[in-house]
């Protein structure tokens, strides 16, 4: 993790782009440019002394020449509920860039990538990273349903490819779980004799749970994304703790990326 | 006009009245991307006690109205570790430093007071004898003058060095508390810690904190603390290090014209993590706009 900074940002857009998923682009040039995949922004939303705490948001991508940061974001409270609000050329601040990323191993020729709903976004650099080395690269995107597959395009753009995509309701791709996915793909990587290199997962809990599980059992050196509570959202208050094979680690700032296996599921 | 901004606090000489809430800064390495933590009056670190605490249960955190509970339960590395890492830290910095010592007992107090005696780097120490979160210690010690007098005494013997005691707001009368504290040997009474409480998700219908109750920060407390700091500097005659909701240095001078000589920013850094130095400033602004020469003027300055 590098210098943090608490930069002034501004609102370039704001839009609705699935069921309770809005992505927000803002012009914040410093933490754009000092973002590497898997860390995370800390928000402060204006018009919100009633709900005083910052926000922690994965970033989706960054546009380092033009000094942007997306973020795809759910409305899951009041907080992320008053933001849709935020209109154009609002002044916020972010705090960045903060954490342990992603860590693909020295040396790995293919990686699995596993994102469950709005976990698509902290995994997204990661996979363009990954295509820029030229590793071979399986995306699994798992959503409710077909709506809420927003970065589908985008990962298809990235990868040349479709990712393979599983709703719950069945109205894209396999109906059900993604997990069947990773499953499949963790056995054709077997039975071709080139097994992954690296799997890593951003989702709900179980999701994550499941899916480090079947990494385990694949033999695969497995990542995970933890997402907890957060205060200051820089290792001070101790609030964000993840329990690990090592005793109580920070989500923000030990984290939010941890082994598979350091995890305490 | 050059403001004069030391004051002292039970004899700890401050350069500005402005510390960190115990707890909201850990020892400042945190925020040394934004801050100067030799530029503050002091830091307050986060408690300390005699062996590493595992601290309490997640969810630890809840946001609340203007404010917002922990229930973190004082996990920290111990005093060997912070010795080790923290202090060495702190004076390379050159900071002035108040540690907050946490025990269950009254051994553990003393026997982290003793080890912290032995690194020159404290310039003072802050008994913490209010922490609600906690099932032995803490805010048991701090509802009781009886065991208020057992345990600061113990400490007062350990040590020459300015000493302050840290008291709840969760009790009857706290002005008993801070004359119990102040005869057992306080140099000076801080206040308040967190006000006991709790929220609930009426859909879950579980506890937003594991721990059921935490401690309730932020702007909502601040009427509440600044009233107690009131009473209390009336009630003792050591100065009183004044909290609970400050955010700005309009709030600051508020507690200072309240009775406090100092005061302490806490909440207000996960929000703004240069709250500190942006309520120096403002003190320092405020007394140029209002023709104060001496920041000491502002102590008890209420007008009524």
């Amino acid at each position: 993790m590098g210098k943090l900074i608490n930069e002034k940002a501004t609102v370039l857009s704001n839009e609705n782009v699935g069921p309770r998923l809005w992505l927000l682009t803002v012009r914040c040039p410093q933490v754009a440019a000092a973002v590497r995949p898997g860390q995370f922004v800390h928000m402060l939303v204006p018009g919100m002394a009633d709900h005083m705490l910052r926000r922690p948001f994965s970033v989706y991508r960054t546009d380092v020449a033009a000094g942007t940061m997306d973020i795809l974001y759910q409305v899951v409270g009041y907080g992320t509920d008053h933001m849709t609000a935020l209109p154009v050329g609002t002044e916020c601040e972010f705090i960045g860039s903060i954490g342990r990323g992603w860590e693909v191993p020295e040396g790995a020729r293919k990686v699995l990538l596993v994102a469950g709903g709005v976990g698509a976004a902290p995994l997204f650099m990661l996979t363009q990273q990954c295509v820029e080395r030229g590793l071979d690269v399986t995306v699994v995107l798992g959503a409710q349903t077909k709506d809420a597959l927003v970065l589908r395009p985008a990962y298809a753009e990235v990868l040349g490819e479709e990712p393979r995509c599983a709703t719950d309701d069945g109205t894209y791709g396999r109906a059900g779980f993604c997990t069947s996915l990773v499953e499949e793909a963790l056995a054709e990587a077997a039975a071709a004799g080139e097994p992954y290199d690296y799997l890593a997962v951003c989702g709900p809990l179980p999701l994550m749970r499941i899916v480090a599980g079947q990494a385990k059992e694949a033999g695969v050196f497995a990542q995970v994304s933890m997402e907890k509570r957060m205060a200051c959202g820089i290792g001070a208050c101790l609030g964000c703790i993840v329990d690990t094979v090592d005793g109580n680690r920070r989500a923000c700032v030990d984290g939010p990326i941890f082994d598979a296996q350091e995890v305490v599921w | 006009m050059a403001v004069n901004m030391q004051v002292n606090l039970g004899g700890l000489v401050m350069k500005n009245p402005v510390t960190t809430g115990s707890g909201t800064f850990g020892s400042g390495m945190q925020y040394a991307d934004f801050l100067d933590v030799a530029a503050l009056g002091a830091v307050t670190t986060k408690g300390v006690s005699n062996v590493p605490w595992e601290g309490g249960p997640m969810p630890r955190l809840a946001e609340t109205p203007s404010g917002m509970l922990n229930a973190i339960g004082l996990q920290n590395p111990g005093v060997k570790h912070f010795k080790e890492v923290d202090l060495p830290w702190l004076a390379e910095q050159g900071a002035t430093v108040i540690v907050n010592v946490s025990g269950h007992s009254v051994p553990e107090y003393v026997e982290c007071l003793q080890e912290l005696e032995e690194s020159p780097v404290p310039h003072a120490y802050e008994i913490n004898i209010s922490c609600p979160n906690v099932d032995a210690g803490g805010m048991t010690i701090g509802t009781d003058p009886r065991m208020v007098e057992e345990v600061v005494s113990a400490c007062r013997a350990c040590t020459s060095k300015p000493m302050f005691v840290k008291l709840t707001p969760n009790v009857t009368d706290i002005c008993e508390i801070a004359r119990a504290a102040e005869a057992s040997g306080a140099d000076a009474i801080s206040l308040i810690n967190t006000l006991l409480g709790m929220a609930i998700d009426v859909r879950t219908r579980r506890p937003l904190l594991a721990r059921v109750t935490g401690g309730l920060s932020g702007p909502a407390i601040k009427p509440v603390a600044l009233a107690k700091v009131w009473q209390v500097s009336k009630a003792v005659d050591v100065p009183v290090l004044g909290m609970g909701g400050i955010s700005t240095a309009d709030d600051a001078i508020e507690f200072m014209l309240a009775g406090a000589t100092a005061v302490a920013v806490g909440a207000a850094n996960f929000v703004n993590p240069t709250a500190t130095i942006d309520v120096i400033e403002g003190i320092r602004s405020y007394c140029e706009e209002q023709g104060v020469a001496d920041v000491n003027e502002l102590i008890g300055g209420m007008v009524c």
